[in-house]
């Protein structure tokens, strides 16, 4: 397994790869500086010798007095020679040069410097020739003694930088660890938290580079926090509401059991198994209300909102024809809304089933599906008894019913008709039905653009 | 034993209606709190179960506005709050006890009638008045220890005067004890479930204080002051 990229060692590489790249540099721009004046400075000399060669010649020596070569006074001397010709004749040189020009010059004269190999080593030669051109003085010097300079220069100015190269390594490691040790302090409270614990992480003295994940560190906890509470309440709402019809189930259940008439006993029992319906009604609807507060994603599509309309007015039109109510929907043509076709089904059999429910025997409930201005609009008018503004604004309040109904609602209707349109981004509207007189209820999606 | 049940769930407040009535009980039923509280004004009920989560009033708050004006009946707060605080907050609020839903009916009745019970001094579960023992958990009367029969509106008279023993009730008292909502009380309904009691048990047991009502005395009464 690779180990994952390590900041203190990305820093320490960083540093160091820079010092060691900025001390290289700084070694070649020397190297290119002293190679520079050091041959100035060399060439100079030999150019210097060269002409205290000519002119001394100029001033005539002595062809005939004791041969050619001059005698060896230093033992440094073999790293440089010279030689002297006269009218082509070698007449002076020193003990270590050759017999023959160190450059050919047959004929005429040669100027300047070469570096040229002579006996296997490279050396640099200076040529130059008297005014007349009779005389012609070749000085030489070793190339190599010239990199010895060089390497002598660059040994003692840049060797202590490469001898402190380790010690700032450390140096740099040491740093770069005390600088990451609020990131280790912070790994630390991370580590020993238990998973429970969602309280603001507070590091004593954090920096400033790391307030910024430590702030969005401590968001992401409220919000686990938040949806922990949300989901904790959640449990102990659906707990405490399922009670109630459970004890509904039981008391009726015992009264059957104990019921000395035939009439009390199954009354009791049809009381028993309408308790069972409500509960399983009151787990559905919450098992739905949890799946939509999950906050999934749903999938949407285009949908006929009139057909889906027409689909439950035809699913509840018993449930409204037994109260003697009169159900209508006027929804002509397709209305398409990007939806998904199973959560609004929902939500418009939640608005009818409520407007049956809470109407009394014989009133109107009208559904209507409509488009216009570039909206499609779901509305739904009774002529029941309506809400005060203060229901109004408490309904699909988790469990809130209102007060007064005889209907056994578990009040979480409204709850998931309320998270359905916030899936789609729409919103419920409702007011005093201005044609029925009982409630009104409204919701709006936008016209997708191509239908 | 008449009592007062506050509950807006239709389904269990039918069905406890039902079953306290199986075990003896009268019962009148209050959908929201504000009924309950002008109910528990109004009448005077032996003992009532209360909802807390009611409409219109919290159970809670109808519990503290009636302790505050000295009605001090038993009352038990039936609930689904089942967290330690809320029965904490329900006993201080002048609950006599606390129960949490679902609720087994005879548990429900056993505890109504010992918070009755203890309610009029009595410790024993069975009353004790001379030589005749009731016991309302059975719903039976003995009398030298054989069994006496009696109809069920005699025996709550009996328990009513037998639960205040050496106190006089009125007629008007022991109407309310007698009959829930709704049911017709005939004009002389006590005398005549009187006259049938003593016939049953002798007429020692119940007294008549002229122009205030009737008692049960420890002691069986001197010839001189035996009642008509």
């Amino acid at each position: 397994m690779k180990a994952p990229p390590s900041l203190q060692g990305r820093l320490l590489l960083l540093v160091l790869g820079l010092v060691a790249g900025v001390w290289l540099v700084t070694a070649t721009l020397t190297w290119i500086d002293v190679r520079h004046e050091l041959n100035e400075l060399l060439d100079g000399h030999l150019a210097q010798a060269a002409a205290l060669l000519v002119v001394q010649q100029a001033h005539g020596i002595d062809e005939d007095d004791g041969g050619v070569d001059a005698p060896t006074l230093h033992r440094y001397a073999p790293k440089v020679m010279f030689q002297v010709f006269h009218e082509g004749v070698l007449s002076l040189r020193s003990s270590n040069a050759p017999a023959e020009p160190m450059i050919e010059y047959s004929g005429g004269t040669v100027e300047g410097f070469r570096t040229i190999a002579i006996g296997g080593a490279p050396w640099r030669v200076f040529a130059t020739h008297g005014r007349e051109a009779d005389v012609q003085v070749f000085v030489g010097e070793q190339v190599e003694s010239r990199h010895s300079i060089l390497w002598a220069v660059l040994r003692s100015s840049l060797g202590p930088l490469l001898l402190a190269l380790p010690l700032l390594a450390l140096a740099a490691w040491w740093a770069v660890r005390q600088g990451m040790a609020p990131l280790r302090l912070v790994g630390r409270v991370l580590a020993q938290r238990s998973p429970q614990a969602l309280q603001p992480i507070a590091v004593q003295g954090a920096p400033s580079e790391m307030t910024p994940m430590l702030d969005a560190l401590n968001a992401l906890f409220g919000r686990i926090t938040e949806l922990l509470e949300s989901e904790r309440r959640f449990t102990a709402d659906a707990a405490h509401e399922l009670r109630t019809p459970i004890a509904a189930i039981r008391a009726q259940a015992q009264v059957a059991l104990g019921a000395a008439e035939e009439a009390e006993r199954l009354h009791a029992l049809h009381a028993t198994l309408h308790g069972c319906d409500r509960a399983t009604r009151l787990v559905e609807q919450l098992l739905t209300l949890s799946r939509l507060e999950s906050g999934a994603e749903h999938a949407l599509v285009l949908v006929d909102l009139a057909a889906l309309a027409r689909q439950v007015v035809a699913e509840v039109a018993p449930l409204a024809l037994n109260k003697q109510q009169t159900i209508e929907l006027s929804a002509t043509g397709v209305h398409t809304v990007q939806g998904d076709a199973t959560l609004l089904a929902v939500m418009i059999r939640n608005l009818v089933d409520n407007a049956i429910r809470y109407s009394p025997t014989g009133a109107i409930v009208k559904l209507a599906i409509s488009t216009a201005d570039g909206v499609v609009r779901l509305t739904l008018d009774d002529s029941g008894p309506g809400m005060s503004p203060a229901d109004m604004a408490r309904v699909g309040e988790r469990f809130f019913r209102v007060v007064g109904s005889a209907q056994d609602g578990s009040g979480l209707g409204w709850s998931i008709t309320r998270r359905i349109a916030a899936v789609h981004g729409v919103v419920v509207r409702i007011d005093r039905s201005a044609s029925l007189g009982g409630l009104s209820v409204e919701v709006g999606f936008p016209v997708r653009a191509g239908t | 034993m008449r009592i007062l049940l506050a509950e807006d769930d239709p389904l269990l407040g039918d069905g406890l209606r039902a079953g306290l009535r199986q075990l003896g009980f009268l019962v009148d039923w209050v959908r929201n709190g504000d009924a309950a509280e002008r109910e528990l004004r109004a009448q005077s009920y032996s003992a009532a179960v209360l909802d807390l989560g009611l409409p219109l009033k919290d159970g809670m708050d109808v519990l503290a506005s009636i302790r505050r004006t000295g009605i001090t009946l038993p009352v038990l707060v039936l609930t689904a709050r089942d967290a330690v605080p809320d029965r904490i907050r329900g006993l201080d609020a002048g609950a006599d006890d606390y129960i949490v839903k679902p609720v087994d009916l005879n548990e429900l009745a056993a505890r109504l009638r010992a918070l009755v019970r203890r309610s009029h001094g009595q410790p024993q579960e069975r009353l004790t008045a001379q030589d005749v023992v009731l016991d309302p958990a059975a719903r039976s009367v003995t009398q030298d220890g054989a069994a006496v029969t009696l109809t069920a509106r005699e025996f709550d008279l009996l328990h009513a005067l037998m639960l205040n023993t050496g106190r006089v009730l009125s007629r008007d008292q022991l109407e309310q004890h007698l009959y829930s909502w709704g049911q017709e009380v005939e004009s002389n309904a006590i005398e005549v479930h009187i006259h049938y009691l003593r016939r049953k048990l002798g007429n020692a047991l119940i007294r008549t204080v002229r122009g205030v009502g009737y008692m049960v005395a420890n002691e069986a009464a001197t010839d001189a002051s035996k009642a008509e």
